[in-house]
Formats: C-alpha cells, sequence, structure tokens
C-alpha cells in the first residue's frame, strides 16, 4: 500500500495572507493556479503534499486529530484552544498585540473604577487570564467577528482584541489602553505524526522553519 | 464550552474476537515470563479520584477502577508485606474522556516489576523493555517504533533548580508541546532561565537512534545527569542487539508524559502513521512508598482499545491473519 499523502494546514485570512508570498519558491509553494480556484485543499509543490487552507479557529482541531500532520497558526488561537499538539517553532511573523482597547479618552483606571464592566472579545481564555491577574471581574461579550463595533453601540465598554498596525482601531476612534500579551505564527504539528513518522515530518517542518524565518 | 457526548465502546464481532484473541496472546506472554495475573476490583469505594466515573451506592460515593496501576498497587500494599515481583491485569478501566475521541470505557492488558528497595533496578527496567519489544509480533503489526526515555532529564534540573508548582509545569508543558520557546517564555525573568532553556534545546534536538543520547553533552546539567545517562546507555547496549525484524528504537530525551508519575526510564510504544502510542509505561518508585511500603516498581500497559480503533482505520498497519 502507498503511503497517503501528507496534509500541511495552512490559515485563512490576514495570517494566510502573509504566509502564501512567502513560500513561493519553496518546496512548499501553493499551486497558483489551485489558489485562484476556491479549492480548499491545494497541491504544493512537493509531490505527495498537500496544503489545507482552513480558518484559524479549526486548524488546530485538524492538525490534533492527526488529519493534518503539520500546521501553521497564531499564538493566539493556539493558546484560546489549548488543543493536544506539537508546537516546533515560533516563526516570527504575523506578529501582533492582544490588547484592552477602548473609544478615545478612555483609560484603564476608568475602566477598573467600573462597577459591572463588561469586555466583547473573541478570546474569552486569555481575557480571563488577565482579569485574574489584575484582580476584576468582568461580563465577557462573547464575538466571532468586528469586535471594534461593540465599544460604539454600548455593547460593552472596551474589547480585548489583535492589533497589528492599529489602523483598524484607528479607523474606529479606538484606542490601545494596555497590551495583554503578544501573538505570531507557529508551527504545530500532529503527536502522532511527528512521533511515528519523524522521517517524514521532520524534513518537512525543517523545511517550513527555514523557508519562514529568512523570508 | 466544547460539546461531548460520552463515548461507550460497543464491540461487534470482528472487534469482540480481536479483543478477546489479544487479551489472551499477551496474557499468555506475560505468564511465559513468570507474571502472574491479579483482579483488583472493578468498583473503588475508598480513593475516589478526579477523572474516574463515579456514582451513589446508597450512601456510599463509589467510582469505577479508573487505573489498573492504582488500583493494584493499593491492593499490594493491603494484602503482601513482601512484594510479589512480577504481575499482570487484564480488562476494562473506565474514565471521564479529556479529549472528544476517547472512550469511557478502556481495556488494557498490562504488567508490574516490584521490587524491594534498593534493589538494583537496571535489570527490571531492561526486561520490561525486553517484553514490550515483543508485542508488536504478538498483535500482528507489520512495523513499530519504541521510544526510550527517561523522566529525571527533565525531573532533576527542575528539582536542582528548586523550580516548583505552576513555574515548573509551564515547563513541562511548554517541553510537552516540544516547544522551547515556550520553556524561554514561561520562564521569563528566573534565574535558571538560560540553563533551563539550553536544556530543553538540547532535550529536543533529536528524536533518533542511540546516538541520541550524545544531545545531553550540550546541556547544562550533562555532568547532574550523567548516571541517567549511563543507564540509559546499558539499556541501549542490552536492547539493540535482541531488536526484532521491524522493530525500530529511538531515544527521545524529551518524553515527558506522565512526569508527575514516572521517576525514571519510560517507555512508549508506536506504530507508524498510528496518532496515539498503542502502549506506554516506566519506573515509578515514589508509589509505593506513598503507600507506605519501601517498594520500587516500574511497568507498562498496552492499550488495546486504541489498537482496536488502529486496526479499523489502518488495517494495511497488521497482518492480515490478525
Amino acid at each position: 500500500m502507498t503511503q497517503p499523502s501528507i496534509l500541511i494546514a495552512f490559515p485563512k485570512g490576514r495570517l494566510g495572507d502573509e504566509l502564501v508570498p512567502k513560500l513561493a519558491g519553496t518546496p512548499l509553494a501553493l499551486d497558483a493556479e489551485a489558489l485562484k480556484s476556491r479549492v480548499l485543499r491545494i497541491p504544493t509543490a512537493t509531490p505527495g503534499v498537500a496544503a489545507l487552507l482552513l480558518k484559524g479557529a479549526d486548524l488546530p482541531r485538524y492538525v490534533a486529530a492527526g488529519v493534518a500532520s503539520l500546521g501553521i497558526v497564531g499564538s493566539d488561537t493556539l493558546d484560546e484552544l489549548d488543543m493536544d499538539l506539537l508546537e516546533l517553532a515560533d516563526l516570527g511573523f504575523g506578529a501582533c498585540r492582544l490588547s484592552l482597547c477602548a473609544r478615545s479618552g478612555v483609560t484603564l483606571e476608568s475602566l477598573r473604577a467600573k462597577p459591572h464592566l463588561r469586555l466583547a472579545t473573541k478570546f474569552p481564555k486569555a481575557t480571563e487570564a488577565w482579569l485574574t491577574r489584575e484582580g476584576l471581574t468582568a461580563e465577557l461579550v462573547p464575538l466571532s467577528s468586528s469586535a471594534e463595533l461593540a465599544p460604539l453601540l454600548g455593547l460593552a465598554d472596551a474589547i480585548v482584541d489583535l492589533v497589528q498596525t492599529g489602523g483598524t482601531l484607528k479607523a474606529h476612534g479606538l484606542v490601545e489602553t494596555t497590551v495583554l500579551g503578544h501573538s505570531s505564527a507557529r508551527l504545530v504539528a500532529a503527536r502522532g505524526a511527528y512521533l511515528s513518522e519523524p522521517g517524514r515530518i521532520r524534513p518537512l517542518a525543517e523545511a517550513l522553519i527555514a523557508s519562514l524565518r529568512h523570508s | 464550552m466544547p460539546v461531548r457526548t460520552p463515548h461507550f465502546p460497543d464491540l461487534l464481532f470482528d472487534s469482540a474476537a480481536r479483543l478477546r484473541r489479544w487479551e489472551g496472546a499477551l496474557m499468555g506472554l506475560l505468564e511465559a515470563h513468570g507474571y502472574r495475573e491479579l483482579h483488583p476490583s472493578l468498583v473503588l469505594r475508598e480513593a475516589v479520584p478526579d477523572g474516574s466515573l463515579r456514582f451513589f451506592d446508597g450512601d456510599d460515593l463509589v467510582a469505577l477502577r479508573w487505573d489498573f496501576t492504582v488500583s493494584l498497587a493499593g491492593l499490594l500494599a493491603r494484602r503482601f508485606t513482601a512484594p510479589p515481583p512480577r504481575v499482570s491485569y487484564a480488562g476494562a478501566v473506565f474514565r471521564r474522556p479529556v479529549q472528544p475521541w476517547e472512550a469511557v470505557e478502556r481495556f488494557e492488558v498490562g504488567c508490574e516489576r516490584i521490587q524491594p528497595e534498593g534493589e538494583a533496578s537496571g535489570e527490571a527496567d531492561v526486561e520490561l523493555a525486553r517484553l514490550l519489544m515483543a508485542i508488536p509480533g504478538v498483535l500482528g503489526l507489520k512495523s513499530a517504533i519504541l521510544h526510550l526515555g527517561n523522566a529525571a532529564l527533565v525531573r532533576r534540573p527542575l528539582e536542582a533548580e528548586g523550580l516548583t508548582g505552576d513555574l515548573a509545569d509551564a515547563v513541562v508543558a511548554a517541553l510537552s508541546r516540544r516547544a522551547p520557546h515556550r520553556v524561554r517564555e514561561a520562564l521569563g525573568g528566573h534565574a535558571a532561565a538560560g540553563r533551563l532553556a539550553a536544556h530543553a534545546e538540547a532535550l529536543l534536538s533529536e528524536l533518533d537512534g542511540p546516538g541520541t543520547l550524545n544531545a545531553l553533552k550540550a546541556s547544562p546539567y550533562a555532568d547532574l545527569l550523567k548516571e541517567e545517562r549511563e543507564h540509559m546507555d546499558r539499556a541501549l547496549s542490552s536492547l539493540l542487539p535482541i531488536l526484532p525484524p521491524n522493530l525500530e528504537l529511538r531515544v527521545d530525551l524529551a518524553d515527558v508524559a506522565g512526569l508527575g508519575f514516572y521517576t525514571g526510564p519510560t517507555l512508549r510504544l508506536w506504530a507508524p502513521g498510528a496518532q496515539q502510542e498503542l502502549a506506554a509505561g516506566g519506573r515509578y518508585d515514589r508509589l509505593f512508598p506513598g503507600l507506605g511500603r519501601p517498594w520500587q516498581a516500574a511497568g507498562f500497559c498496552v492499550r488495546l482499545s486504541r489498537l482496536l480503533d488502529l486496526a479499523e482505520t489502518r488495517p494495511d498497519l497488521f497482518e492480515q491473519s490478525r
């Protein structure tokens, strides 16, 4: 029986937009024609290795279950999901801050003073950890997108969200009041695939690290 | 919150027959090597651990047997003044699943090698490794990989640096993820950050054959871990000449699974392409002293439920007749 092909999970969205050009010209470059189509399984320049394009929040599950042997995902997503997978390298790109952001003029002190603080976020786990460190309590408003609208429309007093350049915040009249943590792209691997087939998986992992760290 | 529906496996004809056949073959192998079966009760009435399946029997809170090693240790400590040297077990354990795909009821076969305190343990460790090496053949696995590790490679440097509690847990979690950058993040400005990060890099640098042991030379704790390295070296010298065909031996210096339990050498059996280890074990010398018995122990457990799943999903990994 021939060995099944190796699947690598790549993120769609912001991180994917940074990743795809970095892979160009490497053994794991994505097939340009397939990228233009709507297919989500893309051949790479290495025979027997294909890429899956997945939403960041779904990606770790594919890797933890062993469907994809390797993947690239933001450390913010990894920390939120806490799945059983290996995190082989910090790839350095996609760097951003996880910040508490509020309308211009609102300070951390004024948020602390609120008797009932409401925070909208896609990152409840990191937010809870920060609240615990700060000795604060808050009502968490779970959102999956467009968190910037929440303070403007009164859904929450502030948001905890990823900030890269700050352009989106500025466009909505929001400012960072404090930084909770940092995030960057991480190379992850399925525990089973990495430990039971290192001869197949490690060279690919090393090729990805070499391509992405130096691009 | 993740949605979990408990998975209680019903085994239909082929799987039920396979379980019966494998259980019999493995217990036969253990018996031929002097291991005698003990069968601890399915119901625990004393310690009711977290993660076990619990229920009330009248006013009494009871639990189903959740782990053979712990159940056997209680039985042995209560019923024996001198330890029987070799015991085996077979049956089901019941645990609340941590991962959504894990079953509540899990079938296992395993063995324990128990010795009075102070008796040399090297021979016992090699005996267990040799037994585990025979298991892929008994199960009809076409090929397998045996990982040798040693919990002391991480435990001793942490103890030497006085690292305990959450900080030690964070370092172990980072090593479990094989993420040296997370070790550095976890230690922040700790005085031992540089040394422990360099140690993590050394442990994670290789995952290969006997030559992997040389990676320990780059560790700042190379002298502290000299005894462990020599022990692993001796074990490899004993095992390599008798390695069965289709079994690969690898040294995994960064094996930290079960670090709170294991104290010395660890063993893990994999099949190429399997998503989970198929058998695991090691030395756990702190278990019996904690129960008031000055005994040391090591053992391993074959996870038959995972093997049954593997036989369904990857039949190509097994000889046809099995």
